[in-house]
């Protein structure tokens, strides 16, 4: 019977848009696992994905298929799957990208689907949907919205791998759903399973942020110590009904064990029992994890009830441009020079003050993490950091020049670096989901 | 004490709202947890960085605390102008919180 004794293996491959690749190829070489799941956005990755493709109608799509698909070259030879949100904000060139990496690497006839349907930007307009966040609505924001992408679930993954896809790709594709799809397509379970759609969730939660679950962002020595953190295995799970095991491969740095697991599957969570993806309203509030030792964790107990009505949008604005430029000072009185410094480039920048949408100066070694929460003693060192938000990329020029002519301010600033770039907020915005179409695509590289 | 030295966390973001979970080492710590890290105390920790409600879900099955800090990201990840956006280091400055241990004397 479906669903009742198959396991299932799947790891991740990335985590985000310029995650490492250089151990995807032992995972891919290992035989370890019949799936790789690579999450390739964070929240604003395709608001900028899209600006690309709006300068170059042929980019948009991740940027690392070229050098990904020759370290896949056995993988997808010996039938295994990969599923990822490659698509960004321009999944056809991304679906392009792979048939030429492709047949480079002299594979042909591997059969790729191509998940559409997530780019709602027109949908957003026509609804002028609300930006609780921003106080406002898409229509008001006119043309400085860039992007609206939904947030789409494992329905469209489903149906591809259903179509003998083994290589799957969307655009604004739910991190979890990367692996949610695989493992209701390879075991059977129906995508209104609500209890075994929690379950799956759990599994790509515990994947989708890559090293994040095996000592990534963990180490708080001495409390908090995982062995050769330079080398940080990618985790993997192995997945059956009700149950999960996780584990890294051997000779990889890092740690899986309960204290990794629970800072991971609690990790951008709201309330517990209520993790709202596009698939499920996951529960993850009855977790129970088993340490199993030699960095394998077993967890058991996670739930789900009906998934929601409607999808989460991120709506992508323009919000001009922000300039940054930082300057350090030293020893006896840095912080008084600093603190000089910023008055002297406050001075300077009044004249733009209508211009200015934002502007904060922080001494970093002082209070640019935690304002006045966390008081130390006196400092050694301190760098300025001013940051500036404006419509006027004459006027971010010029706030982040000001940083650099402190050169001539208080005595001993030095190491100045400036930027100035494109300032693209996201925010949240809700659709109702029969309002958003998936279609799907498969065809033969 | 510091919670440091019972405890690990660690912070996370969506839009301009950060999570902070929080998990004892040893579960015998777990009922100070509970008892001494309310969501006020997390409040009045971290000031004037978290503009909304802090909200505080327990779970007891692995022994931790997740808290939900709304309006805390100076206006969300890609809006703030902060040297840390998306709130990474806040899972630092919950561990410095101050606790009273079981054995301290009255």
């Amino acid at each position: 019977m479906p669903g009742q004794t198959r396991a299932l293996s799947l790891a991740s491959g990335s985590a985000y848009a310029d995650d490492r690749l250089d151990s995807v190829a032992a995972m891919a070489d290992s035989e370890r696992v019949g799936y790789l799941g690579f999450d390739c956005l964070a929240e604003r990755t395709l608001a900028l994905a899209q600006v690309r493709r709006l300068a170059n109608a042929t980019t948009g799509q991740d940027r690392r298929i070229g050098a990904l698909v020759p370290l896949l070259r056995g993988f997808l030879a010996s039938g295994r799957k990969v599923v990822g949100n490659f698509g960004a904000a321009n999944p056809d060139a991304a679906r392009d990208d792979f048939a030429r990496a492709l047949k480079e690497v002299g594979l042909s006839g591997v059969r790729i689907g191509v998940i559409h349907g997530d780019d709602v930007r027109s949908l957003v307009a026509a609804l002028d949907s609300e930006l609780p966040e921003l106080g406002t609505t898409v229509g008001a924001l006119g043309d400085r919205v860039v992007s609206a992408n939904a947030y789409v679930g494992a329905d469209g993954i489903v149906d591809c791998l259903q179509q003998d896809a083994q290589i799957v790709l969307g655009g604004r594709l739910a991190d979890p759903s990367l692996f949610v799809g695989p493992i209701c397509h390879e075991l059977g379970w129906e995508l209104d399973d609500w209890d075994r759609l929690g379950h799956a969730t759990l599994v790509g939660h515990l994947l989708e942020c890559g090293v994040h679950s095996t000592g990534g962002n963990y180490e708080d020595p001495p409390y908090r110590v995982v062995p050769d953190p330079h080398n940080l295995g990618f985790p993997l799970a192995d997945v059956e009904d009700g149950t999960v095991t996780v584990t890294k491969l051997p000779g990889t740095g890092g740690a899986v064990d309960a204290m990794t697991m629970k800072t991971q599957i609690y990790y951008e969570i709201h309330d517990p029992a209520s993790y709202l993806t596009p698939d499920v309203t996951a529960d993850f509030s009855g977790i129970v994890i088993d340490d199993l030792g030699d960095n394998r964790v077993r967890i058991t107990g996670a739930q789900g009830r009906a998934r929601p009505e409607t999808l989460k949008v991120l709506v992508g604005v323009d919000q001009g441009w922000k300039a940054t430029g930082e300057m350090s000072y030293g020893g006896p009185g840095c912080v008084e020079r600093a603190r000089r410094a910023e008055e002297i480039v406050r001075k300077r920048l009044e004249p733009y003050a209508d211009e200015i949408d934002e502007l904060r100066i922080d001494l970093q070694g002082v209070d640019s993490l935690f304002g006045d929460r966390m008081p130390g003693g006196y400092p050694s060192e301190v760098r300025l950091r001013m940051a500036a938000r404006t419509s006027s990329l004459e006027v971010a020029r010029t706030a982040a020049h000001e940083t650099e002519l402190l050169y001539f301010g208080p005595a001993g600033g030095g190491g100045n670096v400036t930027s100035v770039v494109p300032a693209i907020g996201v925010t949240p915005a809700y659709v109702p989901r029969e309002l958003v179409p998936v279609r799907t695509e498969v065809s033969e590289s | 004490m510091k919670l440091r030295e019972i405890a690990a966390s660690r912070s996370g973001d969506k839009g301009d709202v950060s999570n902070i979970c929080v998990f004892v080492y040893d579960a015998v710590h777990y009922p100070l947890l509970v008892q001494q890290l309310t969501a006020d105390r997390v409040r009045e920790h971290f000031g004037d960085l978290v503009e909304g409600d802090v909200v505080r879900y327990e779970l007891p099955l692995v022994h931790g605390l997740n808290f939900v800090l709304d309006r805390a990201l100076g206006g969300g990840v890609s809006m703030t102008l902060r040297a840390d956006p998306h709130g990474k280091s806040f899972q630092s400055l919950v561990l410095d919180i101050d606790l009273v241990s079981e054995q301290a004397p009255a």
